[in-house]
């Protein structure tokens, strides 16, 4: 398999608070890479040193071959590097098709030139809607972001995420908050992008999805990776049950 | 002569750190920018004077003032901050354009209902100055040095040491989790106003006295100059807002004596605050940074 | 008669300009400017300056001072990078101060005694109120034009997305903090075209015509109006000027009270009608849309 990302020593500190401290991570192309931890582990704070939120302190993030961390968050999506947020940040005035169709407009934004393009034609309506189908919103399509439910929100992040064609697809916690019923459609949705041969990064509370999804799992505790591997084997590491596994069971 | 000027500059200093604070206090518990505040200050001003010439009672106009205005703060926050604060999804400048509304009211408010003149307020102590060695002062000054301190002392107290003030403290803090843990807010919101506009009201008394002249543009130039002090204080910090305004006071008074100012001794205030802004964006004093 | 009419109508489109070019920045990219009336003044004493002092032709003079003032949006633009929604709110109202109290201070501009412009001609005439208006109701309609376009355009896209969320607009793409200053830069450059226009009509400008009451009175109309729409700043500049003029017939009391008239204003409606009285919720739209379907006959009420 190819790499697709390596991020080496990896440092994020706020002050004295050491968030991630040296983490080094690879993602093969076509991979789907599961990140769990306990609350406060540094996952989120992973995916925004990544993404470009936040500056890291230190280490690198190496995508396709090329340096790339420090850089802002929107040139990291204009790389193809597409991430999703833990609460969802929809564009609560726009309609669905309007939220896909700004994240379609991914490297259009180019200052100036940019009003010199329509937003609205015909091939870029038809892509948001290719997406809208493909995440089950078709059906939303026209009511404002404002007045739907969260299970549509966490989709339609993900659909934000898929009409910008990325190379690397980073879900927060896709599932959260979500009931039963609508956690079945996103992992559906996940599964379909795996088919797909999508590269994945997953970060997810819910242990059985994470098991049954994820090729390969991380487990972070404390800005630091404790283990990594197959589900299999992750799940039955002494480490992992004492810092997050066990604490899950009971609850 | 520097300690003359050291001493005008507490007196001015402080009286607008008197006049920023009831703004403080109410950026601290709802996070509105109320310019309003200058229109309690007017209000205040020319409530007291009425009281004042019609009784010749000084304390009684400040009483009267404070308490009539701070009440007319609790029923603006009952009927426009409240219900605007409540609305989902509200534009960040909608408080504020509705604070710039009530105060844009204010002054042409008293225009009709007092006059457009200059009204005085022709109070005057027995002694006018007293002299400590080279140093004079102004009795009026006193008067405003020990009224600012008494007030910043009545609020020390009611923040720190009454149930009140706990209240208010944590509301400030966060306001669902205090209503959560059974903390009246909307008592702590009212204590805000009460304070907040009583204040102002204070403030404008003593400037009244102070310049023995009162007209309706009173407010103009506290209306900004307070914003600029309690940003300066890191928005909602009352510590702070008095440093701020005692720096303003100082800046104003040694740069207008010392340096031949391209602008008005008023604008001084907002170019110390654009250039603090652009070294440190959360203010002198901020610590923590609301959204 | 008509005079006087083409003298409120002239000056009546100078502010709708000006509530247009506010409602890019606060409307459209969703900044808080409070002081949109030190950059009308900056345009208008820049243009004033050109053809006074340096004898620039008016035309140019009117391009240079948009360009100029634009400039200054710019820089304004990069401070509110560094600064929340609050602090920049106060920032801006803190530049309308200084500004004019730079006006009333410095030799340029005339200090306190305000500087007197001649009028331009155009073919050999002298322009008047009527040339003016026309002249101002051209531009406005070249502006409404190109904000039609922008909002059809991926620009348009982006400043709604950053309205709306702009960490989310980030993770598109979009690059928040250039899109914020060019807002800032086309809202400030049209306020600095309405200066140039208002201070060649007038003939004589003073620091208190770019006071900061303005700045309020501009805010007036687009959030009365409707913001984040073309017709909310339009109609609500045309409401706000035109209607103490006209119920100056009836009483004194509108005109004499502005302040008292506008600050009522704003706060019925930021409480009651926040969308404004011609925002797309407002009952007034939907109850004329309402009216034209039913004389249409398209619809009726399932539509």
């Amino acid at each position: 398999m190819n790499e697709l990302m390596r991020v080496e020593d990896l440092k994020m500190y706020f002050g004295g608070l050491k968030a991630i401290d040296g983490l080094d991570l690879v993602i093969n192309e076509g991979e789907t890479l599961g990140i769990i931890g306990p609350n406060g582990a540094g996952k989120t704070t992973l995916f925004n040193a990544i993404c470009g939120v936040y500056k890291p302190t230190g280490g690198k993030v190496i995508f396709k071959g090329q340096e790339v961390q420090g850089q802002p968050a929107y040139v990291m999506a204009r790389k193809g590097i597409a991430r999703t947020f833990q609460i969802s940040k929809p564009l609560a005035d726009l309609t669905i098709l309007d939220n896909v169709v700004a994240a379609a407009g991914v490297h259009e934004y180019t200052g100036m030139r940019s009003y010199f393009r329509k937003s609205h034609t015909p091939e870029v309506i038809a892509k948001a809607e290719a997406v809208l189908e493909e995440t089950g919103l078709t059906e939303v399509r026209d009511k404002k972001a404002s007045d739907v439910s969260l299970g549509y929100l966490r989709r339609l992040e993900i659909a934000r995420v898929l009409v910008t064609d990325p190379e690397l697809i980073m879900l927060d916690e896709p599932c959260a908050g979500l009931s039963n019923f609508a956690i079945n459609e996103v992992t559906e949705l996940i599964l379909k992008l795996k088919e797909r041969k999508k590269s994945i990064v997953l970060i997810e509370h819910n242990l059985p999805i994470t098991m049954k999804v994820c090729d390969r799992i991380m487990v972070l505790s404390y800005g630091k990776k404790i283990a990594e591997g197959p589900p299999e084997v992750v799940k039955h590491d002494k480490q992992v049950i004492e810092a997050y596994l066990g604490e899950e069971d009971e609850a | 002569m520097f300690l003359q000027l050291v001493i005008n500059s507490l007196a001015i200093g402080s009286l607008y750190a008197l006049t920023a604070m009831g703004a403080t206090l109410i950026y601290g518990i709802l996070g509105i920018l109320d310019i309003a505040n200058a229109g309690a200050y007017l209000i205040g001003a020319y409530i007291g004077y009425y009281i004042y010439i019609s009784t010749g009672q000084l304390v009684l106009a400040f009483l009267g003032a404070m308490l009539s205005v701070g009440l007319v703060g609790v029923v603006l926050h009952r009927t426009v901050y409240g219900p605007i604060l409540a609305k989902p999804r509200m534009l960040s400048i909608i408080p504020l354009v509705a604070a710039v509304g009530l105060f844009t009211m204010s002054s042409d408010l008293i225009r009709l209902l007092c006059g457009a003149g200059t009204k005085a307020y022709n109070f005057r102590f027995p002694v006018d100055v007293v002299r400590v060695g080279s140093v004079t002062i102004q009795t009026t000054w006193l008067l405003i040095f020990a009224l600012t301190a008494v007030l910043l002392v009545v609020l020390w107290v009611v923040l720190n040491k009454t149930k009140m003030g706990l209240a208010w403290r944590a509301t400030a803090e966060d306001p669902d989790i205090a209503r959560a843990c059974g903390v009246n807010t909307n008592s702590a919101m009212a204590l805000s106003y009460v304070l907040g506009y009583g204040f102002a009201a204070a403030a404008g008394i003593m400037t009244g006295i102070l310049y023995n002249s009162i007209t309706p543009a009173l407010g103009e130039v506290p209306s900004y100059k307070m914003l600029a002090i309690i940003v300066l204080g890191g928005l909602g910090n009352p510590l702070g807002t008095v440093v701020a305004g005692l720096l303003i006071g100082f800046a104003e008074v040694m740069l207008s004596t010392y340096t031949v100012l391209p602008i008005p001794k008023d604008a001084v205030a907002f170019v110390v605050l654009i250039i603090v802004l652009l070294i440190k964006p959360s203010g002198l004093f901020g610590q923590r940074n609301k959204v | 008669m008509s005079a006087y009419v083409f003298s409120i109508s002239a000056t009546a489109a100078v502010f709708v300009l000006l509530a247009l070019s506010l409602n890019i920045i606060t409307g459209y990219a969703g900044q808080a400017m409070m002081g949109q009336a030190a950059f009308f003044g900056i345009g208008a004493y820049t243009a004033a300056i050109l053809t006074e002092t340096y004898h620039v032709n008016f035309w140019l003079a009117l391009i240079l001072g948009m360009l100029f003032t634009g400039l200054c949006g710019a820089v304004l633009g990069l401070i509110s990078l560094r600064l929340q929604a609050d602090f920049l709110a106060i920032t801006t109202i803190g530049i309308n101060f200084v500004m004019v109290a730079l006006f009333n201070n410095m030799s340029i501009t005339g200090a306190s005694l305000g500087l007197n412009v001649t009028k331009p001609s155009f073919f050999g005439r002298q322009m008047g109120n009527q040339e003016f208006f026309f002249l101002t109701l051209i531009v406005i309609v070249i502006v409404c034009l190109l904000i039609v376009k922008m909002r059809r355009s991926w620009f348009g896209m982006a400043l709604a997305s950053i309205n709306n969320d702009a960490a989310a607009a980030r993770s598109f793409g979009i690059d928040v903090s250039r899109y914020q200053i060019l807002a800032f830069i086309i809202g400030t450059a049209i306020a600095g075209l309405a200066g140039g226009i208002y201070a060649h009509r007038m003939g004589y400008i003073a620091s208190s015509d770019f006071a900061f009451t303005v700045s309020i009175q501009i805010l007036s109309m687009v959030v009365i109006g409707g913001i984040g729409t073309i017709r909310g700043p339009i109609l609500g500049a045309l409401l706000l000027s035109v209607l103490p003029e006209a119920l100056r017939f009836v009483s004194d009391f509108v005109s004499d009270y502005r302040s008292l008239v506008y600050g009522g204003l704003l706060v019925l409606m930021v409480r009651f009608m926040p969308g404004g009285l011609f925002g797309s919720s407002s009952p007034i739209v939907r109850g004329s849309l309402w009216v034209f379907r039913k004389i249409t006959g398209k619809g009726g009420a399932a539509a």
